[in-house]
């Protein structure tokens, strides 16, 4: 029996000229796990969203060739009814959940297709079951973390006892914590179930041991298909997409990962004295008495669980959030002033933030003008304007997009223009909320690399959150570790990553 | 709130809320509105807000009775009209030449009572929807009601999405500043280019994560052109409570439109019963 068949498949968006799938053939048969990867925009969604008709009953655009899925053509038959066979993850929990409570939302896929209550009683303690939430049937969607709002998200799918799998970068918004318990519920399904996964990833090096087979994607075209034993036995053409790879190859051909940098720190630019913060409404504090002092030219990487209080502590300081009074009275001086005591236009130039979702920094009508816009708020000379956009857009690879709108590229095209954004002020402080979220590695380096040795130049100190532990290894030179609001580690990063316990605690092993 | 109490259908909502927006448009005097207006804050009370939504709503009350009673006292143009004051003589040079001075006017004032009394039962009732009732209950009740699922759709997540639309709308503020941009400043033209564009990350946003719910909510069946295969596992039906709701209202609709049509009849000659003076009178003075 053959679960999804494709044939001579090709999808053109209406907006674009190329094909976005350009001609791809694939069988995948019963029980397969296929990992599925590719550089960012190479169609990887595109490919999934056309097996479990997405595309094109809810997309517009032109397809040809056929997609089979258990001797049903997808392309022709209703969402509704493909949907009892195909189950479709995406990628950000806070996206795809619609109801209050966890019993309603997985209620409501079984509801939609006709499954009578007694029986939608039933799937939902097993699917609870098997997602490890056991018993929370009433438990609200906006009291759960990240980690279990995709686990919902996965039981509402498992609950409609679907044979195939579709998993669209499920554990790129996650902690290591939470990304190891969807594997490990994926394994599940696959081994156990014999439910056919198809999991598209950036992050090879979590899904290479669960899956057996391997397609490599690249410009719409399945250019590698390949069990997973033989797969990366020539890693040439993964490292040539700039895809990552197992860690075995990784460190074969990978090594070198030490930072090529001397560091020689200046003054003090940050100082965090007992600063505490709570959210309107919450009842606990997302940042514990912390004190913390930065220096001009440090890189720091901030690390920790969702939910430990990494974005709070960034806002805080960036000036975007002032520290709560109650129980201490901190204190977050930027550059020698008092935070309370400045207004945020008079951070422009000494602070710079890109948030996790660059789209909320985007506003203009091209790249250059969105890279234009902070140094002309800061009335410099059109010339010296003119040459800063020309530098950021040479520095950040937006040259061919120059003139194009920001909301119209893709994910991660649109972090590198948020982030070109808020260089383009020169900052003595840059901080950036999970720059590596939806960046495939090759981007993600030169990325860095970019930030890295500008950064060097300028003296500027840099502040990133992240889960990504082999980026904060190469790049940092100092980790500060967070658990529940609380700082629990501050220093080197080879102490933080060769203490395993110290990384339990930061849900950052397991 | 949402999820704990045990309440009316979200049909029976969607009607009180029809009806309430029929009843305060028929109604003239401040009394009878202002009986629809505690009713709409009753429903408030026994939903058991929490207190920032307590806060949140004295905040819509006042800037709308603010705005109506401010607009309508200066700006009222029937006539009779009687002059509470005067803000700016007719003979002030420029301005009370330009607009012929301007005055607040007791009938503004009271005009502006009525009408705040009208939108804010609406806005209350509104609100009392939008916190006691689960998306996909409103979404199945519109579906019911018969309005065309993709609005339906459309109506639901907007307004599953406004708490996004605060939070994303204070970061983009935020973020604008941060790179050196001031909303208020000389040029006015900038001012107003800058908070025009402020609204592109916004929009964009909300299409997105739409579309991606839109997706989500597909691909576990969801569809906007049928619901006649749809179970529910908690079935919503109306009990009687949300008959009887629903028949006193309708009740009182039809009472009160059947009491304007006599009055209208009897105030333009058109028909006149002594037995009917009553209803003359009580239209007259408490409707």
């Amino acid at each position: 029996m053959v679960p999804i068949q494709i044939e001579n498949l090709f999808f053109t968006y209406p907006s674009r000229n190329d094909p976005t799938l350009n001609g791809i053939n694939v069988d995948i048969s019963a029980g397969d796990f296929v990992l599925l990867t590719g550089p960012t925009g190479c169609g990887k969604t595109t490919l999934l969203r056309t097996i479990n008709g997405l595309i094109p009953h809810s997309s517009a655009g032109t397809l040809s060739g056929s997609v089979t899925v258990d001797n049903q053509n997808v392309t022709t038959q209703p969402i509704s009814r493909t949907c009892k066979q195909v189950g479709f993850l995406f990628q950000n929990p806070e996206y795809q959940l619609f109801c209050t409570t966890i019993e309603d939302e997985i209620a409501f896929g079984l509801e939609n297709i006709g499954v009578s209550a007694d029986t939608i009683s039933d799937r939902i303690t097993l699917a609870l079951e098997q997602v490890g939430l056991k018993g929370s049937e009433n438990r609200l969607i906006t009291e759960l973390s990240s980690g279990e709002k995709q686990r919902v998200a996965l039981a509402s799918i498992l609950s409609m006892s679907p044979k195939v799998l579709l998993l669209d970068e499920p554990t790129s918004h996650l902690d290591p914590k939470a990304t190891h318990s969807i594997l490990g519920i994926v394994e599940y399904l696959n081994t156990e179930l014999g439910v056919t996964v198809v999991f598209a990833t950036h992050s090879v090096k979590e899904v290479e041991h669960l899956c057996n087979r391997v397609c490599l994607m690249q410009k719409g075209q399945i250019s590698l298909d390949l069990p997973r034993s033989s797969a990366f036995q020539d890693t040439k053409p993964f490292l040539s997409l700039g895809v990552e790879i197992p860690v075995s190859n990784s460190q074969k051909e990978n090594g070198d990962t030490d930072k090529a940098r001397s560091t020689t720190l200046g003054n003090q630019l940050l100082n965090l004295k007992d600063i505490c913060y709570r959210y309107p409404e919450s009842k606990k504090d997302a940042v514990k008495r912390m004190n913390l002092h930065i220096s001009e030219g440090e890189i720091i990487a901030i690390m920790g669980a969702n939910g430990s209080g990494k974005t709070t502590l960034l806002n805080l300081m960036g000036g975007l959030l002032q520290p709560t009074r109650v129980p201490t009275e901190g204190e977050v001086s930027i550059v020698g002033r008092d935070s309370k005591k400045l207004k945020l236009k008079h951070l422009a130039g000494t602070v710079g933030i890109v948030f996790q979702n660059p789209d909320l920094l985007l506003q203009a009508a091209t790249v250059k003008d969105e890279i234009a816009f902070g140094p002309k708020n800061l009335r410099i000379t059109k010339k010296d304007v003119q040459n800063t956009v020309e530098d950021a857009i040479d520095s950040f690879l937006l040259t061919e997009l120059a003139d194009d709108a920001p909301h119209s590229l893709s994910r991660g095209q649109r972090q590198r223009t948020a982030l070109a954004a808020a260089s383009s002020l020169k900052p003595k402080i840059l901080l950036l909320d999970e720059p590596t979220s939806g960046q495939d590695l090759q981007n993600l380096h030169r990325l860095m690399d970019e930030l890295f040795q500008g950064g060097q130049q300028e003296k500027r100190t840099l502040v990133f959150a992240t889960h990504h532990q082999e980026l904060a290894e190469k790049y940092a030179d100092r980790i500060l570790l967070l658990k529940d609001g609380e700082m629990i580690f501050d220093g080197k990063p080879a102490t933080a990553f060769s203490d395993k316990t110290l990384l339990r605690d930061a849900s950052l092993a397991f | 709130m949402v999820s704990t109490m045990p309440g009316l259908n979200a049909i029976t909502k969607i009607f009180i809320m029809m009806l309430c927006g029929c009843l305060v448009i028929l109604l003239d005097s401040p009394l009878s509105l202002f009986t629809c207006f505690l009713f709409s804050l009753s429903l408030i009370a026994v939903s058991s807000p929490t207190l920032k939504q307590i806060r949140l709503l004295l905040l819509f009350l006042l800037f709308t009775t603010w705005g109506l009673l401010y607009s309508q006292a200066i700006f009222y143009n029937e006539f009779p009209r009687t002059i509470l004051f005067t803000l700016v003589p007719s003979n002030f040079p420029v301005l009370g030449e330009l607009t012929g001075g301007i005055s607040v006017y007791r009938e503004g004032i009271f005009h502006g009572v009525v009408q705040s009394l009208r939108f804010n039962t609406t806005l209350v009732i509104g609100c009392y929807i939008i916190w006691t009732t689960q998306s996909r209950e409103l979404l199945v009740a519109l579906m019911k009601l018969r309005i065309p699922g993709t609005l339906a759709f459309m109506v639901t997540t907007a307004l599953r999405f406004i708490p996004v639309i605060v939070e994303e709308t204070a970061a983009v503020i935020r973020s604008q500043r941060l790179r050196g941009f001031r909303y208020i400043r000389l040029n006015i033209f900038a001012s107003i280019n800058g908070i025009i564009n402020s609204f592109r990350p916004i929009l964009a946003g909300i299409i997105r994560q739409a579309t991606h719910l839109g997706e989500s909510v597909e691909s576990r069946g969801f569809s906007t052109e049928s619901t006649s295969e749809r179970t529910q596992i908690k079935a919503s039906k109306m009990r009687s409570m949300d008959y009887c709701i629903v028949t006193v209202f309708c009740l009182c609709l039809f009472a009160i439109i059947g009491l304007k049509l006599i009055y209208f009849c009897y105030a333009n000659g058109i028909y006149y019963a002594s037995w009917l003076r009553h209803a003359y009178t009580f239209t007259r003075e408490i409707l």
